[in-house]
C-alpha cells in the first residue's frame, strides 16, 4: 500500500458485484431518462419555425463561452446574485468536471486501454481543488436561499400584472416550489458530499494511503476529525458511508435524470439561447418574406426554433419584469410572464407525441398559456427586457410578431387603426397634407435647400414629429440655424419623405412599414447626398438598421454626433456657457438600441452644464411610454404614465434645472408629463439643440426664427 | 346566397386646394382618394353577415369609376370581399346620381343578389341619393339609414332599425332582394392591412363595360342625366372678426360696432 498510485479515489470499495451492477443499472437509466428528456425538447424546438442563423458557429461559439465564463450577463444590476450564481456555477462545473474525470478513468480508459491517471499527486490536488469547490457551491446556495427566502425583491415575486388574485395562473406557485427544490437539492448533494467523504476518512483511519493523505480534503478531513471526537469509529464510519453513497448517488441520478425537465435545464438552454443570441434582436426586426403567406404569430408553431429555445432559457431572474415601463406603471404586462407563458404553452403542447390541431395552438386569448391582446399592446418596445436578459431572451421580437397578427385581424385600439389609416393615406401620423412636411422651414430667414433638386452633403431626414408638432417644428428651426451657422450644407426631401416607420413596424403593421420603407429609400436613393442626419432617433435606429434590408445603405447620424464634430471643428463655439444643473434622458432608440451614450454627455460637459445622472440613465434608461406606436394610443385614465414616472424620478434630483432630452416624441411626452407630475415651474424640459444654442446666441441674431 | 355592396372612391381636399380650369371641379391634382366611410361599414356588414352565415354568402363589391379605383375595390377585398367589379367607361363621366344608378341597377340584374348595400351617402358629393334610385330603378324594395341589420342567408325577409328624429327607432322588416343603405357606425369596420391589401391584389378585379350591362352610352354621362354640375366655387368669406385687445377695450369697440350698425354716428 506504499506505491503512490495506491493513493487515489475510493469508488466501489467494500460493494457486491449485485451493488455494483444495480448502481450502474441506475445510472444507465438515468442517463436514458435524461437523454428522452433532451429528445423531447429538442423535438419541441424543431417544431418551431425554421430559422437559418448567420454568422460562424465558432464565434458564437466563443462569445456565448465569454459571456458564460465571466458571468457578465449575470452579474448586471445584481452583482450579488452574479457573484453567488459565479459560486454555484464553477463549484458545481468543477465537480461535474470531477466526477467525469472518474468516469473518463474507470469506465473507459482504464477497461479499454489501462490509462490511469486518477492517482497520486494528481489526484491530490483535484481532491483539493474539488473541495474548494464544495464549499464555493455551499455558499453560493445558501445565499441564493438567503435571497430567496429573505429579501423579499420584488422581481422574484411571481405575482403577474395581466392576471388577477384567483386566476389559476396568477403567481405559479409550483414556480417558488421547484426553485426551492433546485436549491435544496443541490445543497443536500454538496453536503452529502462532504459527510460522505468524512465517513469514508473515518472508515478507512487505518489505511495509510487514505488517512495520511486526507489534509488534501481539508473540509472532509475536518469533519472526519469530529465525526472521531463524537465517538465513530471505523465500522460505524463505513456503515455511514455505505448508507450516505447511496444517498448521495442516488440524488445525484435524479437530478441528472430530471434536467431536461425542470429548470436545472437552463444549465444547457441558457448557453444555447447566449450563443444563438441576435446581436441586432434590438435595433432590426424580421422581415416577413413574400412568399409567406401568414403574417405574424398566430400558433405557437409560428415562432422559430430559437424563440422556442429562448422560452426555455428563462430562469425567472426577473430583471426584465424590473426594467418594463410597463410594468413599472402598473400596466397589464410583464416580459418576464409573457415568456413564461409561452414556455408553459410550449411544454403543454409541443412535448407530446403528436402535436395537436391547429385549433389548440392558438397562443393569442386569456387561457394560462396564452397572451392577451391587452399584454401585447402594452409594450412600448422600449427593449429594456431584451437588453438585460443574462440569457439572451428576445422578448420584443415576440411580442412584435405576435402583435402583426393583431394588426392582421385589426385586434387593436380603434385610435391605433386610425392612425395606421392616416398614415398610409398621408404618409404622416398627423393626417396633415404631405405638402406641408417641410412647411416648418418657411418661417427661417434662409431658404432650406430641397434635396430633391440639388445635390446637398448632409441629407437631414427629419420625421413626422420634427415636421409637424408645432413644439418640435420650433426646434428644428432651431437646429436648421445651427447647421446654416455652421456652414453645413444641407438639405431635407420636403413632401418626398415620409414617416419613417420605425414605430409602424413596432406596432406590427409590417406591410405599411414595407411601403413606408420603399417609399423612403426610394425618395433617398433618387437624392444626392454624402450623409444623413436627423434629430429624430426613432428615424435614425429604422434607416441606420432597418432600411438596408430594403436596399438603403446610407451613412447616417443623430444629431448629436455631429454637433459633436461641429464644436470639435469649430464650426460651432460656445460663447455663452450655460452652468445649469442638468440631468440626460437617454432616449430608447439613441441609447439603448444604437449605445449612443456619450455624444450628448460630451456636448452637455461643453455647454457648461453639470450633469447629475438619474438612477435610470444610460442602458437603464426608462423608456417615455411613447414607443411602439403607443404615443398614438393615450394610456388609461388614472393609472401613472412611464413619462410621469419618470419625471417624478427627475424631480428627486435637487436643484435640478433643466430636464434634457434629444428626441421629439420625448419632448412631447415630459413636457406634458412636467405639467402633469405639478413641476412646472420647478425645472423645464429641453430638447439639447435648444441648450446648444442657448449657449451660443446667434452670431447673426436676426436669423434666429421667432 | 349573395350580397352586392356599392362602394365609392371619394376624394377629399388637400391643403391649398385649387379648382379645375372648368370652374366645375377641384383640380384633381388637390384630392386624396379613399373609400366612402359609408362604405367601409356597409362592406363590413356585409363580410359580418358572411361570416356568420352556415350556408355560403358571396360578397361582391362593385364601383364605377376608372382605373384609380382598384385602390379602394382591393381593399374591398382584403377586407373580405369575395369578388370586384369596376364598370367604366369614358362615356360614364359627367353622370349624375340616376345614371350612376343605372349603371348599378345594370349590375344587380346580372349578379341577382339577395341584398344590395350602399352607404347611405358619399362624403364628397353627399347627394345620398345613388342607393335609393337604383332600388327604384330595380323595383325592389328598399330602405334608408339602416343602424341595425338582421339577416340570416336563406330567409325571406330581412329585420333592420333606423333611428329616427327625437330618439325613435323604427323596426321594420323587409323582403328580400332589397336595396339597404348603411348608417355610419352600424358596426366596427375591420382594418384591412397592408400585407391583405398586398395578398388582395393577386384577386382579379373584373372590368366592364357599357355593352357588357347592355347600356348605351346615352344612357350615362350628362346625356343620361337630368342634372349638370354648374360651377363649383369658393364661397366668399363671411364677416366676422376678432376683436382683440383687453376686455376694456373689446367693450369699447363692440359698442362702437353696435352704434354703427344701429345708424348712429360714431
Amino acid at each position: 500500500m506504499s506505491r503512490t498510485d495506491a493513493v487515489t479515489r475510493i469508488l466501489f470499495e467494500a460493494f457486491g458485484a449485485a451493488e455494483v451492477r444495480l448502481f450502474y443499472l441506475l445510472g444507465y437509466a438515468a442517463i436514458a431518462i435524461f437523454c428522452y428528456g433532451v429528445y423531447v425538447q429538442i423535438r419541441k424546438y424543431r417544431r418551431g419555425a425554421t430559422l437559418r442563423l448567420e454568422g460562424g458557429l465558432w464565434a458564437r461559439f466563443g462569445a456565448m463561452l465569454s459571456s458564460v465564463l465571466s458571468h457578465r450577463t449575470v452579474d448586471r444590476r445584481d452583482p450579488a446574485a452574479g457573484g453567488a450564481h459565479r459560486l454555484i456555477f464553477y463549484g458545481f462545473m468543477l465537480l461535474f468536471a470531477g466526477t467525469a474525470t472518474i468516469t473518463l478513468e474507470y469506465d473507459i480508459l482504464e477497461p479499454l486501454f489501462g490509462i490511469r491517471f486518477w492517482y497520486g499527486r494528481f489526484y491530490l490536488v483535484f481532491s483539493l481543488v474539488l473541495d474548494v469547490a464544495g464549499v464555493a457551491l455551499i455558499a453560493g446556495l445558501v445565499f441564493m436561499m438567503y435571497r430567496r427566502g429573505w429579501m423579499r425583491l420584488p422581481k422574484l415575486d411571481y405575482a403577474r400584472p395581466d392576471r388577477v388574485p384567483g386566476d389559476p395562473d396568477f403567481n405559479r406557485p409550483q414556480y417558488r416550489r421547484e426553485d426551492w427544490a433546485f436549491l435544496w437539492i443541490l445543497l443536500i448533494i454538496g453536503v452529502t458530499g462532504y459527510v460522505l467523504e468524512a465517513a469514508r476518512l473515518v472508515w478507512l483511519q487505518g489505511r495509510a494511503d487514505v488517512w495520511g493523505t486526507r489534509w488534501w480534503s481539508p473540509v472532509g478531513a475536518l469533519l472526519a476529525e469530529g465525526m472521531r471526537a463524537l465517538g465513530l469509529g471505523e465500522h460505524g464510519g463505513g456503515l455511514l458511508r455505505h448508507g450516505l453513497w447511496w444517498f448521495h448517488g442516488l440524488i445525484a441520478l435524479i437530478l441528472i435524470a430530471l434536467i431536461p425537465f425542470t429548470k436545472v435545464k437552463h444549465i444547457f438552454t441558457s448557453a444555447a439561447s447566449l450563443m444563438v443570441r441576435d446581436p441586432l434582436a434590438s435595433q432590426r426586426l424580421p422581415r416577413v418574406p413574400d412568399s409567406q403567406e401568414q403574417v405574424g404569430a398566430a400558433k405557437i408553431t409560428d415562432f422559430n426554433w430559437k424563440q422556442l429555445l429562448n422560452l426555455d432559457a428563462c430562469t425567472k431572474c426577473g430583471r426584465c419584469h424590473e426594467a418594463c415601463p410597463a410594468r413599472a406603471v402598473g400596466a397589464p404586462l410583464s416580459p418576464r410572464d409573457v415568456i413564461l407563458s409561452l414556455r408553459e404553452f410550449a411544454q403543454a403542447t409541443l412535448e407530446s407525441g403528436v402535436v395537436p390541431a391547429a385549433a389548440e395552438l392558438d397562443i393569442h386569448g386569456k387561457a394560462p398559456g396564452q397572451v392577451a391582446m391587452e399584454t401585447l399592446w402594452s409594450c412600448r418596445t422600449c427593449m429594456a427586457c431584451v437588453e438585460i436578459c443574462p440569457v439572451a431572451v428576445e422578448h420584443v421580437p415576440i411580442i412584435v410578431q405576435m402583435r402583426r397578427k393583431l394588426v392582421e385581424d385589426g385586434a387593436m385600439d380603434p385610435l391605433l387603426t386610425k392612425t395606421l389609416q392616416t398614415i398610409h393615406k398621408t404618409g404622416n401620423s398627423f393626417g396633415e397634407s404631405k405638402r406641408k412636411r417641410g412647411a416648418w422651414s418657411k418661417a427661417l430667414p434662409f431658404p432650406v435647400k430641397d434635396a430633391r433638386k440639388q445635390p446637398v452633403d448632409v441629407l437631414w431626414f427629419v420625421g413626422d414629429y420634427a415636421s409637424f408638432d408645432p413644439r418640435n417644428q420650433k426646434v428644428s428651426q432651431v437646429f436648421a440655424s445651427l447647421l446654416h451657422e455652421a456652414g453645413v450644407d444641407f438639405g431635407i426631401l420636403y413632401d418626398g419623405e415620409s414617416n419613417a416607420g420605425n414605430d409602424v413596424r413596432r406596432v406590427g403593421e409590417e406591410g405599411l412599414y414595407e411601403v413606408l420603407a420603399t417609399a423612403n429609400v426610394n425618395a433617398l436613393s433618387s437624392a444626392s447626398f454624402k450623409s444623413v442626419v436627423t434629430t429624430d432617433p426613432h428615424s435614425f435606429n429604422t434607416i441606420r438598421n432597418e432600411y438596408p434590408d430594403f436596399g438603403g445603405k446610407y451613412e447616417i447620424e443623430h444629431y448629436t454626433t455631429l454637433a459633436k464634430r461641429l464644436f470639435a471643428e469649430g464650426r460651432l463655439r460656445v460663447t455663452n456657457p450655460l452652468k445649469y444643473r442638468v440631468t440626460f434622458h437617454d432616449p430608447c432608440h439613441l441609447g439603448r438600441f444604437n449605445k449612443g451614450y456619450d455624444a450628448p454627455r460630451e456636448l452637455l460637459a461643453l455647454l457648461g452644464c453639470e450633469l447629475v445622472e438619474m438612477g435610470r440613465c444610460k442602458a437603464n434608461s426608462f423608456c417615455c411610454g411613447a414607443g411602439g406606436g403607443r404615443i398614438w394610443v393615450p394610456d388609461p385614465v388614472g393609472s401613472e404614465k412611464p413619462a410621469q414616472n419618470r419625471m417624478k424620478e427627475a424631480a428627486a434630483i435637487p436643484g435640478l434645472e433643466v430636464y434634457v432630452v434629444s428626441c421629439p416624441k420625448d419632448l412631447t411626452m415630459f413636457e406634458d408629463a412636467l405639467k402633469t407630475t405639478g413641476n412646472e415651474g420647478k425645472f423645464v424640459v429641453k430638447e439639447l439643440i435648444e441648450l446648444i444654442r442657448e449657449a451660443m446666441p446667434s452670431r447673426r441674431t436676426e436669423e434666429v426664427p421667432a | 346566397m349573395k350580397i352586392l355592396v356599392a362602394v365609392k372612391q371619394v376624394a377629399a381636399l388637400d391643403e391649398d386646394f385649387a379648382i379645375r380650369d372648368d370652374g366645375r371641379d377641384v383640380d384633381p391634382d388637390f384630392l386624396i382618394r379613399d373609400l366612402n366611410e359609408w362604405d367601409d361599414f356597409s362592406l363590413e356588414e356585409a363580410v359580418k353577415i358572411k361570416e356568420a352565415s352556415g350556408v355560403p354568402v358571396e360578397v361582391i363589391a362593385v364601383s364605377v369609376g376608372p382605373e384609380e379605383v382598384d385602390e379602394s375595390l382591393r381593399k374591398c377585398l382584403a377586407k373580405g370581399a369575395d369578388r370586384a367589379l369596376r364598370v367604366w367607361d369614358e362615356a360614364v363621366r359627367g353622370s349624375d346620381p340616376i345614371a350612376i344608378a343605372r349603371i348599378l341597377a345594370a349590375v344587380a340584374r346580372r349578379e341577382a343578389p339577395d341584398l344590395l348595400f350602399a352607404g347611405v351617402q358619399s362624403s364628397d358629393q353627399a347627394f345620398a341619393s345613388t342607393g335609393i334610385a337604383t332600388a327604384g330603378l330595380l323595383g325592389w324594395p328598399h330602405a334608408a339609414v339602416v343602424a341595425n341589420l338582421r339577416y340570416t342567408p336563406g330567409a325571406k325577409t330581412a329585420m333592420f332599425r333606423r333611428e329616427l328624429e327625437g330618439g325613435l327607432l323604427h323596426e321594420v322588416e323587409i323582403q328580400v332582394p332589397a336595396v339597404l343603405t348603411i348608417q355610419a357606425g352600424i358596426n366596427t369596420p375591420r382594418y384591412a392591412s397592408l400585407r391583405s391589401i398586398k395578398q388582395a391584389a393577386a384577386k382579379p378585379i373584373e372590368v366592364l363595360g357599357l355593352t357588357d350591362l347592355q347600356l348605351g352610352s346615352d344612357a350615362v354621362g350628362e346625356a343620361g342625366s337630368l342634372s349638370r354640375v354648374r360651377r363649383m366655387y369658393i364661397p366668399e368669406k363671411g364677416r366676422a372678426q376678432l376683436i382683440e385687445g383687453g376686455p376694456a377695450e373689446q367693450a369699447l369697440r363692440l359698442a362702437a360696432i353696435i352704434r354703427e350698425f344701429k345708424g348712429e354716428a360714431t
